[in-house]
């Protein structure tokens, strides 16, 4: 076992993986910018080492700092959370030479599932179903036009490279398409540097349902049943629920035996998820697999009762998984709010300050995930979530009763939230009869 | 605000039941040897993957890494084509200064290299050539007897077997152990591209961080086509010698290649990743003559001169000819030519912006391009000074001219000038003399010469470049002796009267083919703009080819012949 883990990452998954690390007896180096000093992950952690100003792009995305501080603290492993580097191929390339373990699947795989083609590429060859697209990149609009006509509409546009919704599109109308594509594909080429262009048949009010994958070095791999992820505001997450209430137990079986299909394709190892959309006819489409912990991955933990992080950790140091396939239960249902100092009312603009009070509530099946206490102050330089609000309960109504009894009890001043916002989207009849998609938030607030 | 320090309880008072863990003495880790590189520039630790992916370039500051010579030939070229030449040949230790045998014996252990030069022939995209390149690592790549040998056997055996020579220059300059040897391979290796050049070889140096000294004032300057990476410093005196003589502090960006491009003395400055598509551009541009021709030779003349849809009076041609909206030389030039190479300089004083000079493919065939240059506004103009060339402008264009010549290829030159540059500078460096000489030479040049008024042809500005076998003018162009308010105010006393000038100086198109001053009209449906520019330089594009088919079949004495009585009947 790792004697001693460097988080790369800042704010609640920095804490949430100190925190695993703590249980486990392992020693733990944070990582800060300037702007953390204060942090929680910073104050937590057995040592903390400064790598750079507040600037991302200089400190939790400042590869050699990061790899010096390992080195200088002595640690044998590193830890990349999600978002900076957790995808980054070339860090865990990187991180191999130096003879330091990257919690994660190897450079090979993150380069190979990041890059969307290749993706779809094993997916398709493993027989996993993909949504029809194209299979080669487009960079011409006419060119594209062509495909997009013989599919029919709608269809998304989409950058190779893209993400958070940047560079993508959906287009409905045959004549919009060529303007579509150009605007998407500058983007692509401002954000990323990338004109590689696809694109696909657009699934009109799907579902988005992700599986839960843990693979070992050994070759076993189980999945941890689906998070239900269709409430998003401009592919944004914001609630997130496992189970999900549109699948049957016999499609839950045959989605969950794909994932674990898709993820031996890819020659998985570590915790993973395979993204589905999923339509009103049951039918569904691998759309990528993300090669990290995910944000929303507590619903997951509360259900099967299984500890992510500690099960990464684990694998990353040789063990083989604790339970088979058949020894996971799915138990109950869990929800998760995800709360963001910003504002609904100007467009969610993130709203940094000072938090003056705060207030967590608790109780049994109650879990909260954040890095922030009474007098953090909240810096503009990173991420708006500030919180994770996690229940559990015995069924979807009971697990909602308790959500919202629960943000009703969260006190939190001086800064703008969300958390009315989710109020408002957990009193919506259809959020409670489980009428959703990912079109949800467009179709139900004028935002 | 430490409300939380040392407040949390640390992990060693936490966890029970890990004593008995295995507690294997794990490799720790550790920065493997090369990891890391820093860049020589900013000072920055870069990872050294990403310094090769970026041609040995600096991803944060775009820094030049000296680079081996290994990789310098891997990156020109062609994999698996690079056969080494003369790497036999020992050291002279002439002046028997002491302990040279033996650093010379350790550095080649330690580079894997015989000398500071390492000399072969290769393929660069399918071309042949042969490939030198020094190497900083070897005595700052100086030049002694090997070096010089190796360059001028080199040059020697490409002359025989009708090659051109890339020779990428990086060297402190001769080589000081050898004292007096060292300086006659300045002499050395001159003498052998003398006789390459006048075979009508091309010879292309690429100068690389540092050039200097005797390297520079030899084989690193002689080329036909001069190209330098960005940021290098070359130089005949190095600055710190510079310095301690004058005792002054040399201002930023002194020698380095921009500022030799701004003087003149270099064509152009190529980056890394491009250098070997450049240089395969350039070898593609200077094979074949304008008597064999790239593309199908073009029916007879076909006469396109053309109903004319608008008539305008001669001021308002001078209107026209002046508007901002009127296409610049650059505009034709990239939509005639394809693989246009920009080249700089009269390698004298200064490179003129106000013209533009390079070589390009007019559908496969190479050819040499002159056009004067108007900014499109003030920021522009700066640089470009309306169009109104300088001495050094004239010798740049003559130079460019002459490298035509060489290499047998065909002259399109555009005008578009006020006329020439008007200034103290300019008769300090000799416009008059400038003016002339271009006049003269050009009557000599052995290949077509083809000259195009694109908006004003200002008097003896725009003559110094139409000393051509046809001058063709846009409908619009104008050409005249002088500008209607210079004619008006020396005959009349009147500046105000130009327009009165313009009607009776003869000055259009029209007139102009009907004295006999021009060969062709080129049709403009509407005055050129950028909209419509397309439809002109397809014209412009058929005509060139149906000119240059009909030049192919003459003779180099018959083209100075024919332009010789063209202009002796005026």
């Amino acid at each position: 076992m790792f004697q001693k883990i460097l988080v790369a990452n800042r704010g609640e998954i920095a804490v949430r993986i100190i925190r695993a690390c703590r249980e486990m007896g392992i020693k733990t180096v944070a990582v800060y910018s300037e702007a953390d000093r204060e942090a929680l992950h910073t104050q937590l952690a057995d040592e903390a080492i400064c790598i750079g100003p507040a600037s991302s792009l200089e400190s939790y995305l400042n590869m050699e700092q990061i790899l010096s501080a390992t080195i200088a603290a002595g640690a044998d492993a590193i830890h990349p959370g999600f978002g900076f580097l957790s995808e980054n191929s070339k860090f865990a390339k990187m991180c191999q030479k130096c003879r330091i373990t990257f919690i994660g699947p190897s450079a090979e795989i993150i380069s190979r599932m990041g890059n969307k083609s290749e993706a779809r590429k094993t997916m398709m060859q493993a027989g996993v179903p993909v949504v029809p697209g194209t299979k080669e990149p487009v960079y011409d609009a006419e060119k594209g036009k062509e495909i997009a006509d013989q599919m029919g509409y709608p269809v998304m546009i989409k950058a190779s490279s893209g993400g958070g919704g940047k560079g993508m599109r959906i287009c409905e109308k045959p004549e919009e398409f060529c303007e579509m594509f150009r605007t998407a594909q500058m983007e692509s080429v401002r954000g990323f540097n990338d004109n590689t262009m696809y694109i696909e048949k657009y699934i009109v009010h799907p579902r988005h349902i992700e599986f839960q994958i843990l693979a070992d070095k050994f070759g076993n791999v189980i999945q941890l049943g689906e998070r239900d992820c269709s409430i998003q505001r401009h592919h944004q997450k914001l609630i997130e629920e496992s189970p999900s209430s549109a699948l049957t137990p016999k499609l839950r079986k045959k989605m969950g035996e794909t994932a674990v299909h898709a993820a031996k394709a890819a020659g998985y190892e570590n915790a993973g998820t395979v993204e589905f959309l999923l339509d009103r006819d049951g039918q569904f489409y691998f759309i990528e697999m993300n090669t990290r912990i995910q944000v929303e991955h507590p619903v997951t933990e509360m259900v099967f009762g299984v500890d992510l992080i500690r099960e990464q950790i684990r694998i990353a140091a040789g063990y083989p998984l604790e339970k088979k396939q058949e020894e996971i239960q799915l138990n109950g249902h869990a929800i998760e709010c995800r709360i963001n100092a910003e504002d609904p009312k100007k467009n969610f603009m993130p709203c940094p300050g000072i938090i003056e009070d705060l207030h967590f509530p608790g109780g049994f099946g109650v879990r909260i995930d954040s890095a922030v206490y009474s007098g953090y102050e909240i810096t503009p330089f990173y991420d708006s979530m500030i919180a994770k609000v996690i229940v559990h309960d015995k069924d979807r109504i009971s697990a909602i009763n308790k959500m919202r009894s629960t943000l009703g009890e969260l006190i939190l001043e001086g800064v703008v939230t969300n958390l009315d916002f989710q109020y408002e989207i957990l009193n919506s009849p259809d959020f409670q009869e489980g009428k959703i998609s990912t079109d949800f938030i467009s179709e139900h607030f004028s935002i | 605000m430490t409300k939380l320090k040392n407040l949390f309880k640390k992990t060693n008072y936490i966890a029970i039941g890990r004593a008995e863990e295995e507690k294997e003495a794990s490799k720790m880790p550790s920065v493997p040897e090369g990891l890391w590189v820093k860049c020589p520039k900013c000072g920055e630790t870069l990872y050294k993957e990403d310094v090769r992916e970026h041609f040995y370039v600096c991803p944060k500051c775009q820094g030049y890494f000296r680079i081996k010579t290994k990789t310098r030939i891997r990156m020109i070229a062609d994999p698996g084509t690079f056969e080494l030449w003369f790497e036999d040949m020992d050291i002279k230790n002439p002046l028997n200064y002491p302990g040279y045998e033996e650093k010379i014996k350790e550095l080649q252990e330690k580079t894997h290299l015989r000398e500071a030069v390492t000399i072969g022939k290769c393929k660069i995209d399918g071309t042949e050539a042969v490939l030198g390149v020094c190497d900083a690592r070897f005595l700052m790549g100086s030049m002694g007897y090997v070096v010089g040998e190796k360059i001028t056997r080199a040059v020697e055996r490409a002359t025989k077997l009708c090659l051109p020579v890339i020779l990428f220059c990086c060297s402190g300059g001769a080589r000081m152990q050898e004292g007096i040897v060292s300086l006659m391979q300045m002499a050395k290796t001159s003498a052998a591209l003398k006789r390459h050049s006048d075979a009508g070889l091309l010879y292309i140096p690429v100068l690389t961080d540092p050039t200097t000294g005797g390297v520079t004032a030899s084989f690193a300057m002689l080329g036909d086509i001069i190209l330098a990476e960005p940021g290098a410093l070359i130089g005949f005196a190095g600055p710190r010698v510079i310095e301690q003589t004058i005792g002054e502090k040399l201002p930023e960006g002194f020698q380095r290649a921009e500022f030799l491009l701004k003087k003149g003395m270099i064509d152009a400055i190529v980056e890394r990743e491009k250098i070997k598509s450049t240089i395969s551009t350039l070898l593609r541009l200077h094979k074949g003559s304008y008597k064999t021709l790239c593309f199908e030779r073009q029916k007879e003349k076909e006469e396109c001169d053309f109903p004319r849809s608008e008539q305008f009076c001669a001021w308002q041609h001078v209107e026209i000819s002046r508007s901002a909206e009127r296409p610049t030389s650059l505009q034709y030039i990239e939509r005639i030519f394809t693989d246009f190479i920009e080249l700089h300089g009269d390698r004298c004083f200064q490179d003129d912006g106000a013209v533009i000079g390079g070589i390009g493919f007019l559908d496969g065939q190479p050819v040499t391009v002159i056009g004067q240059q108007k900014g499109k506004n003030t920021k522009e103009n700066v640089i470009r000074n309306f169009g109104m060339m300088s001495p050094e402008g004239y010798r740049k264009a003559l130079r460019l001219m002459k490298e035509a010549e060489k290499f047998s290829r065909p002259i399109i030159n555009f005008v578009d000038t006020p006329g020439a540059a008007c200034g103290i500078g300019a008769e300090e460096r000799g416009q008059g003399e400038a003016i002339a000489h271009n006049l003269k030479e050009m009557f000599g040049l052995k290949v077509p010469v083809l000259t195009i008024l694109i908006g004003e042809g200002g008097s003896g500005g725009a003559l110094a470049l139409a000393v051509a076998n046809e001058v063709w003018m846009m409908e619009n162009a104008t050409y005249s002796i002088l500008s209607p308010e210079g004619f008006a105010s020396i005959l009349w006393k009147d500046g105000k009267r130009a327009k009165e000038a313009a009607e009776i100086m003869k000055i259009t198109a029209k007139d102009l083919k009907e004295l006999g001053i021009i060969e062709r009209v080129i049709a403009e449906r509407k005055p050129a703009d950028t909209d419509h520019i397309s439809e002109i330089t397809d014209q412009m594009k058929r005509a060139m080819k149906q000119f240059l088919s009909e030049a192919s079949k003459k003779t180099p004495r018959q083209l100075t012949e024919e332009r010789y009585e063209r202009f002796r009947k005026m």
